[in-house]
């Protein structure tokens, strides 16, 4: 069970990415910043990618703020969506995966909504990154960003755990 | 890393490559009497590639596979480090079976410096390779590949009217990645294998730990048995040449002789004796041949037709069961009856050594480097995965050879297209692009070990 509190809901951060692929290490590097700042606010789950088993294991209580490198926007900039936002009102995926190995984001997302069912309250932030070569080490632009990234997860996980609706 | 409405990025996406999340299967174009099917983005699959069919009549003139992501590089990402920098290095090619570049490298560094491995260290390992099994195989057959067969466009549509069948596969497919969590210190690109043993070793009641969910696996993966058995696969014979590892009292991971359905039959530190690399103009990936200039397959049903008897007794009960045995070697499609098998067996194996587990006196041996040539082949969940080192007086790495199974599969993939595709030109464009896309699939390809995407284009004269 993560550290809720008194009147306050459980919230797990999951931090996605592969250190040795330059910017893609950012929700790591996020993740090692932020466990102190956050103290028993929440649980942090390091996780290379997102799978549906991440989300099937939270309890029917706990919401969720899941961190990721993102692509097509400004590097370091960060942009924060509820989880519902990432899947299509038809449930069908709204994209279809790159280079991975595993269910995008939003497939798991569709998936955890029908076999759950309904997706845990939660939400995404998404750091824009440039680098994604071979390699660890974060681009300046990112890693000039991590102090706002940490501002926003923490504002997230308080929002998230605050008595109420929430995500 | 993912797109900001949630798609996955790339890492390393060639630049020009089919921009995805484009609707694809576009309604097939005409130019005078050539036909053109394209399919910008195969889904389901492991990695970005793209495929060209061309036909002349119904006859298939030129089918290619090719592989455009960036080349990896990591044959020279190794070169100046330490072997234990490599097992870790070389984990990072694959999301999906780190383990098999771990177990590969391993056993050749050690190969080279005369190691011999604890028992204990050796039952690990295999149980290691199980859980990477369960995980790669479960994710395949389930969230990958079974939609293609109960007529869905994807896990999410099945998992709306069939939501059980998907909690099932998710429940195995946790138990593989719980086994790897537990021995590699993380589900993916575990960090533990070192050369000699391990970093660290599970105490007894971690692994006890396991031996509930690994019972409910092992019944989970019956039903994937019998649910696969129960399955309606394309009309498509042939006999390809197949190849495997082959030990002569266990199914193959880690140990055994490289043997092929023609009766090669070679110590497996010897793949490149009978198999040689070449590179195609269209491709990001070496292709491999064998020296006479034959194409093989890889994988499960290679395994399974030439180690079946190995399997364990749970997974040979099913397989006779099934009534597949010859289906699997003869028709590419069924190879998820090949999968959901050593899903079984996995699962089985696994539990049996958790059972037997008892703790080594040290978790690795100590060693010292020498200079000289390792080479090794292991079994991946997708097939023979060949590694050869060379190391330097100063005990680093001078030289790499890594050829993974999807670059030894391509040319077969290849002829079964040529093979398949005239039985499909009849059918309605979408009908038959979606049984080409099956039957990529069906090989399970993991093109971004092969160096991700598969863009198909068929084009008819």
């Amino acid at each position: 069970m993560t550290p809720g509190g008194a009147g306050r809901r459980g919230v797990v951060v999951f931090a996605c990415g592969e250190p040795e692929r330059g910017d893609d290490g950012v929700s790591l590097a996020v993740a090692d910043r932020i466990g102190r700042r956050l103290g028993g606010r929440a649980e942090i789950r390091r996780c290379g990618a997102l799978e549906p088993e991440h989300l099937l294991d939270l309890l029917p209580d706990e919401a969720c703020v899941v961190v990721d490198c993102v692509a097509g926007i400004a590097p370091g900039e960060v942009i924060v969506r509820s989880l519902d936002a990432l899947v299509s009102p038809d449930g069908r995926s709204v994209a279809t995966p790159r280079s991975t190995h595993l269910l995008p984001v939003a497939d798991v997302l569709a998936l955890v909504r029908v076999v759950r069912p309904g997706l845990p309250a939660g939400s995404f932030v998404g750091i824009g990154g440039e680098r994604f070569g071979l390699g660890s080490g974060l681009s300046p632009a990112v890693e000039a960003a991590l102090p706002a990234v940490v501002e926003v997860i923490e504002a997230e996980v308080d929002r998230l755990a605050a008595p109420g609706p929430g995500g | 890393m993912t797109t900001p409405d949630g798609r996955p990025g790339p890492s390393g996406t060639r630049p020009g490559a089919p921009v995805p999340g484009t609707p694809i299967p576009g309604a097939p174009s005409s130019d005078g009497d050539e036909r053109r099917f394209d399919v910008a983005y195969i889904t389901r699959v492991e990695g970005e590639g793209s495929l060209r069919l061309r036909l002349r009549g119904t006859e298939v003139v030129e089918a290619r596979l090719g592989i455009f992501e960036a080349p990896r590089y990591f044959e020279q990402l190794v070169v100046g480090r330490t072997p234990d920098e490599v097992v870790d290095i070389v984990a990072r090619i694959c999301g999906i079976c780190p383990v098999a570049y771990q177990m590969s490298a391993v056993h050749a560094f050690e190969a080279a410096f005369g190691i011999e491995i604890d028992p204990a260290v050796r039952a690990l390992r295999r149980l290691l390779y199980c859980g990477e099994w369960i995980q790669s195989h479960a994710l395949h057959v389930y969230l990958l590949h079974a939609p293609d067969f109960l007529g869905y466009p994807s896990a999410i549509a099945l998992a709306a009217d069939h939501r059980e069948v998907v909690e099932r596969g998710l429940a195995v497919k946790k138990v593989g990645n719980r086994i790897i969590s537990i021995l590699g210190a993380r589900s993916i690109h575990p960090v533990s294998v070192r050369v000699g043993g391990f970093s660290r070793v599970p105490r007894r009641a971690e692994l006890d730990a396991l031996r509930g969910p690994l019972a409910e696996a092992i019944e989970g993966a019956r039903e994937t048995v019998a649910m696969v058995a129960g399955f309606r696969a394309p009309e498509f014979e042939r006999e390809p040449m197949l190849v495997s590892l082959r030990h002569p009292s266990e199914y193959p991971f880690n140990e055994g002789r490289i043997v092929s359905s023609d009766g090669l039959d070679l110590p497996l530190d010897r793949w490149d004796d009978a198999f040689e690399e070449h590179h195609v103009e269209y491709s990001n990936a070496l292709h491999a041949r064998t020296t006479d200039g034959r194409v093989y397959l890889l994988g499960p049903a290679a395994r399974i037709t030439l180690a079946g008897d190995t399997l364990h007794p749970v997974a040979a009960e099913a397989l006779a069961a099934s009534g597949l045995r010859d289906a699997i070697r003869t028709n590419a499609f069924w190879s998820i009856a090949a999968r959901a098998i050593e899903l079984l067996h996995a699962c089985a194996e696994a539990l049996d050594i958790v059972e037997a587990y008892r703790p080594p006196a040290e978790p690795r041996v100590a060693w010292t480097p020498r200079p000289g040539r390792g080479a090794w082949a292991t079994e991946a969940p997708r097939g023979l995965l060949f590694h050869r080192y060379e190391v330097d007086e100063r005990g680093f790495v001078s030289a790499a050879q890594i050829v993974p199974p999807t670059s030894q599969n391509q040319g077969a993939i290849e002829q079964d297209l040529a093979l398949f595709a005239p039985s499909v030109l009849s059918l309605p464009h979408e009908e038959a692009t979606l049984r080409l896309e099956q039957l990529i699939r069906s090989y399970d390809p993991c093109i971004s070990c092969a160096t991700h995407f598969l863009d198909l284009t068929i084009e008819r004269e």
